[in-house]
């Protein structure tokens, strides 16, 4: 099950589950945070509502796979779906052409095919004996299904996004492969930074920035680690003292080991995608679902702000899948059932011994 | 698997992709990259030559070996060199690299040099520009096949010299813009991985879609002493060697293959691995779990069964079920057995739910046995 049931004390408050009408792109959280969606709604489950504003998501790319082009896309619909601010910058000469293949929210009648939560269905059956003597007070979750006022939509992959939302004035696109320093690119997070400051009480439109590869070879301050480090630390205080939420995406393979895990200590939240491999019967063997995924998003760190809790989720590794080629989906790793004429044990998964031939009677 | 990667090469790039682009690694346990990259380049260019691919011409850019030396490799492999500037050109990064001629000459000390002119050549002057190489190639590959929407390979002999001249991002930059490039098909190179810092073998992983690597045979090979018994299996072993190559495919996964190749008077030939290594990918996976949701069938059967006061307040009658007497309408099928176990069948097309009970001694309605009132 991807959700996460977070018990922090045995009082818990009674929160509207459902985001305000007013304004659909936020949700509010407990200990004060307010959420934004991320775009994928198994991914808002996992992290227990979405990203919190104030917060610096950082997304480990494996140099072999995209897939954190799925996650930066998702990302950057859904602001824009929301008409919330975005800045944008990647390493390619014009990186208004990625504008190009953002997906579009997928159509009603697309999603009601998807399994439900199962939180949301009335799933326990109790079998009780005097029920028949009271009305069964059905309350049916129809939350407003309406495209446009959804906290989360579900997009399509397939189905660019329609130009209107493309055109609005609150795109900014950077690139940043030319900058032989990072000065030009932080005064340009902050003056966009600026627009959503962080008073108590005023929710302006939250904000959202995406940067692409951020140490992307072709860069020419690349090289630079302790300047992208300190950019990245900038980065997070401007970001601590506004409604605003930052996604980096970089390649930890092409750094130093021990900068690569300072810039993974500067994360609020870290994700990492990895590449699977193709063909490979032994995994295959291992998951279901093996022909369906693409790849594999493990959760390292979940961002908690206003409080001193951890949050400990259930799984950590995700397997990555495109639902009907369009819909992306993240699900738990489950096991495919061995096959007891096979012989093989449970202790293979679990062991990482170089040889496929265990014994019986291995454990 | 050489066929893939040259298949892979021959069909290039698609409509606002990048174009492919392999990397061939060696090191000095096994030295044959540059035998790899004269048979991809071979390869590539009967494909040109036949209009088999994508691209219509190749541009070579020469550093390793002088143009000469290719003019020669291509008339030993049977093609026509009369002929062969139609379709490539090689770009001599390799006389003159730094223009030191030049500067001879303009010093005086040297009154004339003897140039080896060619109408399929250009010099290059200045490795160490990295926009000036660029323009240099794509110049002579638009003088192959023209402007438009015709397209032209790139084959660079050794990486690792550039690498010499220039900065990691200014050749990354250099190599990115090339696969970016609208009429480049597509692009290989190869490199001697110890030449170079971890990190430049990581950024041209990171660049290319193809990742080859020549490995020896055995990877021990350097720490066997050598005797006079295994020195010639050693120098046996030497010309043999594995060749792997990790594909990115474009749904996101990764394509391991290997092969065994064989050098013989230097000429390369692949030949499938012989030995069954199998190298199970466990670290990826550090807990999976049995799958506690249901399918879509199972849910449809769970729908389906029909839990025990469920049925009541249809209209007929409700009656406590004694569990010693059989009900009138009786859905189970169940024979009472001696020690009963409660079980939950979802066979049929109706769910059931069979209750045998424990034992037929109590009384109804009894407080130990609160199951008296399940009416199924």
């Amino acid at each position: 099950m991807a959700t996460t049931k977070s018990r922090t004390s045995s009082f818990s408050r009674n929160l509207a589950a459902v985001p305000s009408s007013t304004n659909p792109g936020l949700k509010y959280g407990p200990n004060g945070t307010i959420f934004i969606s991320s775009g994928i709604p198994d991914l808002d489950k996992i992290l227990g509502g979405g990203f919190p504003l104030g917060s610096l998501v950082m997304v480990m790319e494996d140099a072999e796979a995209p897939h954190h082009m799925l996650l930066l896309r998702n990302f950057m619909s859904q602001g824009l779906v929301h008409k919330q601010p975005l800045l944008y910058a990647s390493p390619s000469k014009d990186p208004k052409g990625f504008l190009g293949t953002l997906p579009s929210p997928g159509s009603a009648k697309d999603d009601k095919s998807r399994i439900r939560d199962p939180e949301q269905e009335k799933g326990l059956r109790i079998a009780w004996q005097y029920k028949k003597y009271f009305d069964e007070h059905q309350q049916s979750f129809d939350s407003i299904r309406d495209g446009k006022y959804e906290y989360c939509n579900d997009f399509d992959l397939r189905k660019p996004l329609e130009r209107h939302f493309l055109s609005s004035q609150h795109i900014d696109c950077v690139s940043i492969q030319e900058t032989q320093d990072l000065t030009a690119l932080r005064n340009r997070c902050a003056t966009f930074l600026t627009q959503f400051p962080r008073n108590d009480g005023n929710i302006s439109p939250a904000g959202r920035i995406a940067i692409q590869s951020f140490c992307s070879p072709q860069c020419e301050y690349s090289n630079m680690e302790w300047d992208m480090l300190s950019f990245i630390r900038s980065l997070r205080s401007m970001i601590r003292s506004s409604n605003a939420v930052a996604v980096v995406t970089f390649p930890p393979s092409l750094l130093s080991p021990s900068f690569s895990r300072r810039w993974q200590h500067m994360a609020d939240t870290l994700l990492s995608v990895r590449a699977i491999p193709d063909e490979d019967k032994e995994l295959a063997k291992l998951l279901t679902g093996y022909q369906e995924m693409v790849g594999l998003l493990n959760v390292h760190k979940v961002a908690r702000i206003n409080t001193q809790v951890p949050v400990i989720l259930e799984a950590t590794t995700f397997s990555i899948k495109l639902q009907k080629r369009r819909f992306l989906v993240l699900e738990c790793l489950n096991q495919a059932p061995i096959d007891s004429s096979s012989g093989s044990s449970y202790g293979t998964s679990a062991t990482c011994s170089g040889t496929s031939k265990s014994g019986t009677l291995d454990f | 698997m050489t066929e893939s990667i040259c298949r892979a090469l021959r069909d290039g790039a698609l409509e606002g992709e990048h174009a492919p682009a392999l990397t061939i690694k060696d090191s000095i346990a096994s030295p044959f990259g540059f035998h790899v990259f004269t048979h991809v380049l071979t390869q590539l260019s009967s494909q040109i030559l036949a209009g088999k691919s994508q691209s219509r011409g190749l541009v070579l850019v020469a550093l390793s070996r002088s143009p000469s030396f290719y003019v020669d490799l291509l008339k030993r492999r049977g093609f026509d060199v009369a002929s062969s500037k139609k379709w490539i050109q090689i770009l001599d990064c390799y006389t003159d690299p730094l223009g030191w001629k030049d500067r001879l000459v303009e010093s005086g000390n040297i009154a004339h040099l003897y140039s080896e002119a060619s109408s399929r050549a250009s010099l290059c002057k200045n490795v160490k520009d990295m926009d000036k190489l660029f323009t240099s190639i794509i110049e002579l590959g638009k003088g192959l096949v023209g402007q438009g929407k015709v397209r032209f390979c790139v084959a660079i002999d050794l990486v690792s010299e550039i690498f010499r001249h220039a900065s990691i991002s200014s050749v990354a930059g250099l190599l990115s813009n090339l696969r970016s490039n609208d009429q480049v098909s597509s692009i290989f190179w190869s490199s001697h991985s110890d030449l170079h810092e971890e990190r430049v073998t990581a950024v041209l992983g990171y660049i290319s879609s193809m990742v080859a690597s020549v490995e020896p045979l055995n990877q021990s090979a350097n720490g066997l002493r050598c005797n006079s018994e295994n020195l010639s299996l050693l120098e046996r072993n030497y010309w043999k060697g594995k060749f792997h190559a990790r594909f990115k495919r474009r749904n996101g996964r990764v394509r391991v293959m290997s092969e065994e190749f064989h050098v013989e008077q230097s000429i390369i030939n692949f030949t499938p691995l012989s030995s069954e290594d199998e190298m199970i990918n466990r670290s990826l996976l550090p807990k999976v779990q049995f799958s506690l949701q249901l399918s879509e069938k199972e849910q449809i059967d769970r729908a389906k069964v029909v839990l025990p006061f469920e049925h009541q307040g249809n209209g007929k009658p409700i009656q406590i079920y004694d569990g010693r007497r059989s009900l009138a309408d009786s859905k189970n099928e169940a024979a009472p057995v001696a020690t009963g176990v409660l079980q939950t069948n979802e066979n049929s097309s109706t769910g059931e739910i069979i209750y045998l009970r424990d034992s037929d001694d109590e009384r109804p309605d009894s407080d130990e046995d609160p199951d008296d009132d399940l009416d199924i």
